[in-house]
């Protein structure tokens, strides 16, 4: 079986219109070690397909399993448990704790699973991603590219099985975008890392060894990167 | 692990200020609960202190029926409680060929237990501490005896079968009381000498007054030993705490209304708390759901908050304490200075009252943000949009709700008062709600007629419409409270003040025989004395109303008491007068037409036994009976310090019944040695010194003023922090509208312009509310309470507005100055 495998899934949701379909009966299979990309139109139902692979909501209908976990069986706090051993997350908004410093904030997700002493972990990602200087800063004292290098030395903290991205470089400029990019390649090759990562940027989606194509909640094209 | 998370993200909270409202609302709450109720106690044990010393002792057995067994005697030594006895009755006393009535007073050894005698060398000055009590053989008598018999130091008086030599002026005794027409002059002799006089006669009338002293659970314990085996007709138990000085009750009340209105404070202060913590869990919403996408469980983060909250809840409360304490001793300090006398610590109640106020609202108040906090799902990292659901805001309501009633039945003692509050403080609340609405909207239409800024202006107050009703409503809380306690303050301490103004009659003159009528008020007048009229006093009894007899004397026979009515039991002292006196409103009908006979009934009496208009009364006067209509019923004022009667005839009546006459008059301190020397030509008259007792009126007023001007302290400072919660709460929103209206080309002086005009009109509105419910809120204490004429305040109605819209203005401004100045390109990052 895959490390992540989605099968006929569709989620649906109330609105005051009625019930609106974001995904509809959409089955995929990630392979351990694999670097995904899910492209689309805005509204196209590609944040939701991450949403649900990552375990942070459920389908309507349909089953999702990760390392053979079927995540409908778990429930709210299980699932917490499940992302916290085995998933990393990076966001558009880059979603740093305003009031922990760039060193606390890439403790956290260690800290959360009660690792044992995270800092010197935490020090060398950070030297890593080339802020070694800037262990205290807060956020707000941070470039959005600074910010953006601390969730990825955050991420990658747990040394997770699978990597989420959504947009990681949407609030970027494109050389700073760019630099978070070779980032996030060198150290997912380093850990062996699975990535699943959202974008428009085709030449991002490009760099993945596949891409989904997503159009109104349903996959239009898988196409293997050569 | 997640204690340092916790510790991390508080340290930097702290060091951001994001909690700094918070803090300040529990410090603020804790530290005026805490000097307050400490400060009150204190006085109050103070009060009791000093009544005791009125009393002599803690505790007095009073018999009628001759002396009590000795065991009981024994058993309060046994329980370590000191006693001493105290004998008095009426005789005449002979010197120098001349007599006079006295007031004989017998002690044993250790009397005063509370208190102490001061003797003088010359009548009428001011005295020393006495050591001991006068030697066997010895007496010491107060100066107006030395007056009356032309005494002088060593003479000898005749009392009964023996002769004492007279080796001091008696001037101050602790437990002198307070009767105006019964005193005579005092002569204090010790026990040891009173058989040798012969005047202990069975069928003599002598009190029998036992005094006890000690620790209050010993006087507990022996009370609770004695009082079974007391005899209910002839002993009386008297405890300074039964309500025998009307200072203390009076003290009771003021102090039970201070402590409500430092709860409205207190509530005022939990407001801010619910507010800057929500606004608090609010900004947390991003932090919880990463939390809970990296892996945290629901569980572990709530752990992490709650000890964010409570390490917070403790370090405030902690500071209040501190803070309290401080201030506390300062104010004591001051107090201490101002009477004299130091007051006595306080118990531990008050740290508890203070302690418990902080974390109740700490707790209570944060639940409902902190229960909503937890409910954010993971999936907020994607959909910004989503926020926490699934938690009623009942919950919420129910919470603040029963706090807030909890408090109040803890702070007033009473279920049946707390649940009146309460009620009619969520109905005031639902109005003012309503009102603020339908002023908002109101406002939103004038303002579409105006300029630019103030289209904006009226146009962010529309849109915020709900949360500004609610803003609305604590600023107009607050004002109120603000406005109410300035008037009453100011209307209550006039009130009292303009009774007992510092030149309020401190000596009353009694038994002036009718020919020394003349004299005396030419002496007043030489003097320059500012004294009453001298009022003709008769004593008679009321023996019958509409033809029942009234009941009289208590007696041990058994009767048959229900052909009786009830009466007053004792002699009156009856008055006539040609006008209405001064000081005295008649409630009912007419003062008397020439030649008319009739009777004038004070207020209180006519309810007590039952009578009115009409009613004929019959009195015994000397041997001569006679039956009178009562012709009206008259408020008599028993604050001044003036003769009042219960009963005053038309002259007709009793004019012509031989009578003694009384007066008071103000006499400065300084002039206090004059006495002698001014009465000397009166010397029937005895001298009544009253200035202790306005002393005492006096410290009680002054510290309830000192009081009421510390709660009204408290609840600006509260109302402050409601009003920079929520502005700050607002903050977020403010920003995102400030950076849409400045990319489309806003100038920044409308933009301050419009936000400066939103906090002035939101102020004024408020403060017209304000002035509107004060108004409301004195005319129900005026007339339901205090029992005052109610007025119309004039003043307030241009203050509250004017009050509201530059306090608040001002606040608001003051937080959002600093947004104002960024540049929108700041800005943007910030929201981002």
């Amino acid at each position: 079986m895959s490390l992540i495998e989605a099968k006929s899934i569709s989620r649906n949701v109330a609105t005051t219109a009625g019930e609106l379909q974001i995904l509809s009966t959409l089955s995929v299979a990630i392979e351990a070690g694999e670097a995904v990309a899910i492209v689309g139109a805005s509204g196209s139902g590609k944040s939701t397909l991450l949403s649900l692979l990552a375990g942070l909501d459920l389908p309507s209908t349909g089953e999702i399993y990760i390392d053979n976990v079927k995540l409908n069986d778990l429930d709210e706090e299980q699932r917490a448990i499940l992302r916290g051993e085995k998933i990393g997350f990076i966001f558009q908004s880059f979603l740093l704790i305003q009031s922990l410093t760039a060193l606390e904030n890439v403790m956290l997700p260690a800290e959360l699973a009660g690792t044992k002493k995270p800092e010197e972990q935490a020090r060398e990602l950070l030297a890593k991603v080339g802020l070694g200087e800037r262990l205290t800063h807060y956020p707000n004292q941070l470039s959005g590219g600074e910010q953006q290098r601390v969730a990825i030395a955050r991420a990658f903290i747990g040394k997770p099985q699978i990597l989420f991205a959504d947009e990681p470089t949407g609030n970027l400029d494109s050389k700073t975008g760019a630099r978070v990019e070779e980032l996030l390649f060198e150290l997912n090759r380093e850990f062996g890392t699975t990535l699943i990562m959202v974008t428009h940027d085709e030449k991002l989606a490009q760099r993945c060894d596949r891409i989904l194509r997503i159009e109104d909640g349903r996959i239009l094209e898988q196409a293997h990167v050569a | 692990m997640w204690h340092k998370i916790s510790w991390r993200l508080l340290k930097h909270e702290l060091r951001r200020g994001e909690l700094t409202i918070m803090a300040a609302a529990l410090v603020l709450a804790v530290c005026a609960v805490l000097s307050l109720s400490m400060f009150s106690e204190r006085l109050q044990a103070g009060l009791m202190e000093r009544s005791a010393e009125f009393l002599a002792a803690d505790r007095i057995l009073r018999s009628r029926g001759g002396e009590i067994p000795t065991e009981w005697l024994q058993r309060a030594e046994e329980e370590g409680v000191a006693s001493a006895r105290r004998i008095t009755f009426n005789s005449m006393a002979f010197a120098n060929g001349d007599m006079a009535l006295v007031d004989v007073k017998a002690v044993t050894d250790g009397y005063p237990l509370r208190g102490h005698l001061e003797i003088a060398e010359e009548p009428f000055t001011q005295g020393v501490f006495a050591e001991g009590l006068p030697a066997p053989g010895e007496t010491w008598v107060q100066g107006s005896l030395f007056q009356q018999l032309g005494l002088s130091l060593g003479d000898e008086l005749e009392v009964g079968d023996m002769t004492f030599v007279v080796t001091q002026v008696l001037s101050h005794e602790p437990d002198s009381g307070f009767s105006v027409f019964t005193d005579s002059p005092t002569v204090l002799i010790h026990n040891d000498d009173l058989a040798a006089t012969g005047l202990i006669q069975p069928g003599s009338r002598v009190n029998y007054n036992y005094l006890f002293a000690g620790e209050p659970q010993a006087l507990q314990r022996f009370e609770s030993w004695l009082r079974p085996q007391l005899d209910p007709v002839t002993q009386r138990w008297q405890n300074i705490q039964d309500g025998d000085s009307p200072l203390s009750a009076a003290l009771t009340r003021a102090e039970q209304f201070m402590l409500l209105a430092s709860l409205l404070g207190v509530v005022l202060a939990a407001t801010a708390v619910a507010v800057a913590a929500q606004r608090y869990a609010q900004r947390n919403y991003d932090a919880v759901a990463v939390m809970k996408t990296l892996g945290g469980r629901t569980g572990l983060i709530a752990r992490i908050f709650s000890l964010h909250l409570l390490l917070l809840t403790a370090a405030s409360v902690a500071l209040g304490v501190l803070l309290g304490m401080l201030l506390q001793a300062v104010v004591s300090w001051y107090v201490s200075a101002q009477l004299g006398y130091d007051l006595p610590a306080a118990g531990n109640g008050p740290y508890l009252l203070a302690i418990g106020t902080g974390l109740l609202c700490a707790v209570m108040f944060s639940l409902y943000p902190l229960l909503r906090l937890m409910k954010v799902p993971p999936l907020r990292v994607l959909r910004r949009e989503l926020t926490a659901s699934g938690l009623s805001r009942w919950i919420h309501w129910g919470l603040a709700g029963g706090t807030v009633f909890l408090l109040m039945v803890i702070y007033s003692g009473s279920v049946i008062l707390s649940f009146a509050l309460f009620i009619g403080g969520i109905l005031a609340m639902l109005i003012l709600l309503g009102v603020s609405r339908l002023f908002i909207r109101a406002s939103r239409q004038a303002g579409m007629q105006a300029g630019s800024s103030w289209r904006l202006a009226m146009a962010g107050m529309q849109r915020r419409s709900r949360e500004n009703s609610l803003q609305m409503l604590s600023f107009s809380v607050a004002v109120m409270l603000f406005l109410l306690v300035l008037a009453l303050r100011h209307e209550l301490l006039d009130d009292w003040r303009g009774q007992l103004p510092d030149d309020a009659p401190n000596y009353f003159v009694v038994n002036v025989a009718s020919h020394q009528v003349e004299p005396m008020q030419a002496m007043f007048e030489r003097e320059s004395i500012r004294a009453t009229q001298l009022y003709p006093i008769i004593p008679g009894r009321l023996i019958a109303i509409n033809g029942t007899p009234v009941r009289d004397e208590v007696t041990k026979e058994e009767r048959d008491d229900s052909e009786y009515r009830e009466g007053f039991g004792r002699e009156l002292q009856l008055t006539w007068q040609r006008d209405l006196p001064a000081e005295n409103t008649l409630r009912e009908d007419r003062w008397f037409e020439p030649g008319e006979a009739g009777v004038s009934v004070e207020s209180q009496v006519a309810e007590r036994i039952n009578i009115g208009l009409g009613d004929e009364l019959s009195f015994r006067v000397g041997g001569n009976e006679f039956t009178v209509p009562v012709t009206n019923i008259r408020d008599v004022d028993w604050n001044t310090m003036q003769p009042n009667f219960f009963m005053i005839f038309s002259p007709e009546l009793i004019g012509e019944m031989p009578a003694t006459y009384i007066a008071s008059f103000y006499l400065s301190p300084d002039r206090r040695p004059e006495l002698y020397q001014l009465f000397r030509d009166f010397p029937q008259a005895s001298l009544i010194d009253v200035e202790d007792i306005l002393q005492q009126v006096r410290d009680v007023i002054n510290h309830v003023s000192l009081a009421i001007t510390f709660v009204m302290v408290l609840v600006i400072a509260a109302g402050g922090l409601v009003l920079i919660a929520q502005v700050q709460a607002s903050l977020e929103e403010r920003q995102q509208e400030l950076v849409i209206l400045r990319t489309l080309g806003a100038k920044s002086k409308l933009l301050t312009q419009a936000v400066s005009y939103e906090f002035i009109v939101l102020g004024a509105l408020a403060g017209l509310i304000a002035t509107l419910a004060m108004e409301v809120s004195i005319y129900v204490l005026q007339t339901q309470v205090f029992n005052m004429p109610a007025t119309l305040h004039w003043r307030f109605w241009v203050l509250g507005p004017l009050l509201g819209a530059g306090v608040v203005a001002l606040l608001g401004w003051s937080v959002c100055w600093r947004m104002l100045r960024q540049s929108t390109g700041q800005l943007i990052r910030k929201l981002s």
